[in-house]
């Protein structure tokens, strides 16, 4: 009998403590809906990509050598050099370089090897083709320089991963105008003239210029 | 409305806006018949509610967006019209002009019956909910039993067309819905049958209209706390709603029974299991939520402002305030509905299970008696 009654409680506690625990869940989900968005509203707005970013091979003709130490070092020999050997001039003559994107892993092994710094990394991403096969860049293609996020004037740039103003910790009600916390590289650039100029005049107030520069970024 | 049956409104209770009537009198002022008058007027009711319906899908799927959106920390649907609220139906043209699949060895017949025996029970469901005294299309006799043997059609179709999809992903989630609409009926059911005890009708119309007397007071969730839970958890589960969308669950049946689904076929069950939300919705504003009723009784306010209830514009008013009040109620619980879906975690199907014959079923069952003995025990309050 008292099995049972036992039984009984328990099994109503289980369910009161359910209860209990789906409000509070529900209390999490709504307590987000006034949150402000973390999303990136992408054809619009653009995330900077960061300064070391592997993206899309940018190439140089003219200083190239034909060495194919590109070839060498890619973990699929990917980069196709085409080369003839002059027997006058005894030198290499490079006719056509290529990379095929929609194969590449963007690892970088190719510009880190390139005796002559002809390849680099650019922060091109959007790599979307309709056919594979115009991923395929030649020389002409891989020496084009994509467009910058923070130059385009089609595109918001935003700063990476704090979604929220600078000093603000709750993300109910902030200000939509408000930008993100970090400053986009043209209000570096900017900052760091000012602080140039202000080296220059006195030594002193540098980090007076840097904070007065940093507030009126923000 | 359109009264088929003869309907047994408590005296009490004014007649309130009969446009049927005033139809019929203007029609036979010109000189028709009142058959012809009836015939004229049948088709009316039932456009108004099927368009009411569908739009009432489309404010449900752009609220879903809007709110999953804002839940997640997204902005959601904004370019289509002011805030996006042009997007289902951008949606719905889209599924609208889409290629229509059938599936090389589907059978080709119950693939195409399926979803429309999914969403033909679910419509006609409509017929019984009330938005005022006399705003419903057919005050029918056993009203919200006729809902339960409709909502016991669906599963038929959803088996129907995962059996003849000719997939194993659509036949489990067929199967699973089968089972869950069986399992979830009975505590529904059982839950309705208390409310339907204590108003002493089956009629949609007398079961708000015994709950209009002390406005949000006389309500059926302070006297049904437990059958209201029951319920709203049950028509979770009819509507597959999460936490009980198994039959559906992307990440075990890539989309269940409609897997091999595209276009308009697809759309009917979109629309289908939208519709059967906002049903249940409405049925529970009008089972425990006082449905058209307003929070204080209309009746009093027309008396403290002087005002007789029979006079023409309050008679408007109180239409009006009826029908905002049923909307009200019924999005506010699709709202929590949609909070639910990001809130709790989907339950396995054995737990599913357990939840429907182990703990609802019996919880029903006590809550049927213990109504029956606080109807013999308290006539007054429980409606002896």
């Amino acid at each position: 009998m008292f099995g049972f009654l036992k039984q009984v409680g328990d099994y109503t506690r289980d369910a009161v403590d359910a209860a209990r625990n789906l409000t509070q869940g529900l209390a999490v989900t709504f307590d987000h809906m006034k949150r402000r968005p973390v999303t990136v509203q992408y054809p619009y707005e653009k995330l900077i990509p960061s300064e070391r970013y592997r993206g899309r091979i940018h190439y140089e003709f003219d200083k190239c050598i034909a060495c194919e130490v590109c070839v060498r070092v890619c973990p699929i020999n990917l980069p196709v050099v085409d080369w003839v050997m002059n027997k006058e001039t005894k030198k290499k003559e490079l006719r056509n370089y290529s990379i095929d994107f929609g194969v590449c892993i963007f690892c970088g092994n190719c510009v880190e090897y390139c005796p002559t710094n002809c390849l680099s990394m650019t922060e091109e991403y959007e790599l979307a083709a309709f056919d594979r096969h115009s991923l395929n860049f030649d020389n002409v293609a891989l020496g084009r320089l994509p467009t910058s996020v923070t130059t385009d004037p089609a595109v918001q740039p935003l700063r990476e991963l704090a979604y929220l103003p600078a000093g603000e910790v709750q993300p109910h009600g902030v200000d939509p105008s408000r930008p993100r916390a970090g400053q986009r590289p043209d209000q570096v650039l900017s900052s760091l003239k000012q602080n140039a100029g202000g080296s220059a005049g006195n030594e002193g107030e540098s980090a007076t210029s840097t904070n007065t520069s940093k507030g009126s970024a923000e | 409305m359109v009264t088929f049956f003869a309907t047994n409104a408590p005296a009490l209770v004014s007649p309130g806006l009969d446009l049927e009537q005033s139809f019929s009198q203007t029609l036979e002022g010109f000189g028709l018949s009142d058959q012809a008058a009836r015939l004229i007027w049948l088709p009316l009711p039932m456009l108004l509610v099927l368009v009411a319906a569908v739009v009432g899908v489309l404010v449900t799927v752009w609220l879903e967006r809007k709110i999953s959106a804002a839940v997640q920390q997204r902005i959601g649907p904004e370019y289509a019209g002011a805030l996006g609220v042009l997007q289902p139906l951008a949606d719905g043209l889209k599924l609208l002009v889409k290629e229509d699949i059938i599936p090389a060895r589907a059978d080709g017949l119950l693939f195409t019956l399926g979803p429309v025996l999914v969403v033909v029970p679910v419509i006609l469901s409509w017929l019984i909910v009330p938005f005022g005294q006399n705003l419903l299309i057919s005050n029918v006799g056993v009203g919200i039993f006729l809902w339960i043997s409709l909502s016991s059609v669906q599963p038929i179709g959803l088996l129907m067309s995962g059996y003849a999809s000719n997939n194993k992903y659509s036949l489990l989630g067929g199967l699973r819905a089968a089972a869950q609409s069986i399992s979830y009926e009975i505590p529904l059911a059982l839950a309705v049958l208390a409310v339907v005890m204590m108003s002493n009708s089956l009629s949609t119309v007398d079961i708000v209209s015994q709950q209009t007397g002390a406005g949000i007071l006389s309500w059926n969730i302070w006297r049904q706390p437990v059958g209201f839970l029951i319920f709203w958890i049950c028509a979770l589960a009819e509507c597959e709603r999460l936490p009980f969308d198994l039959p559906e669950a992307e990440e075990e049946l890539v989309a269940g029974y409609q897997t091999e689904y595209a276009g308009m076929k697809f759309a009917l069950f979109y629309l289908g299991s939208y519709i059967n939300l906002v049903l249940s919705a409405l049925l529970v504003s009008v089972l425990y939520l006082g449905g058209w009723g307003f929070p204080v009784p209309v009746e009093w306010l027309a008396g403290w402002l002087g005002q007789s209830v029979d006079a023409p514009l309050v008679q408007v008013i109180t239409g009006a305030t009826g029908i905002v009040m049923t909307v009200l109620k019924a999005y506010l619980l699709v709202f929590i509905a949609i909070l639910l879906r990001w809130t709790t975690p989907r339950v396995r199907i054995d737990q599913l299970l357990d939840l429907g014959w182990k703990f609802l079923l019996p919880l029903a069952l006590v809550n049927l008696l213990v109504t029956a003995a606080l109807k013999l025990a308290f006539p007054v309050a429980f409606g002896g």
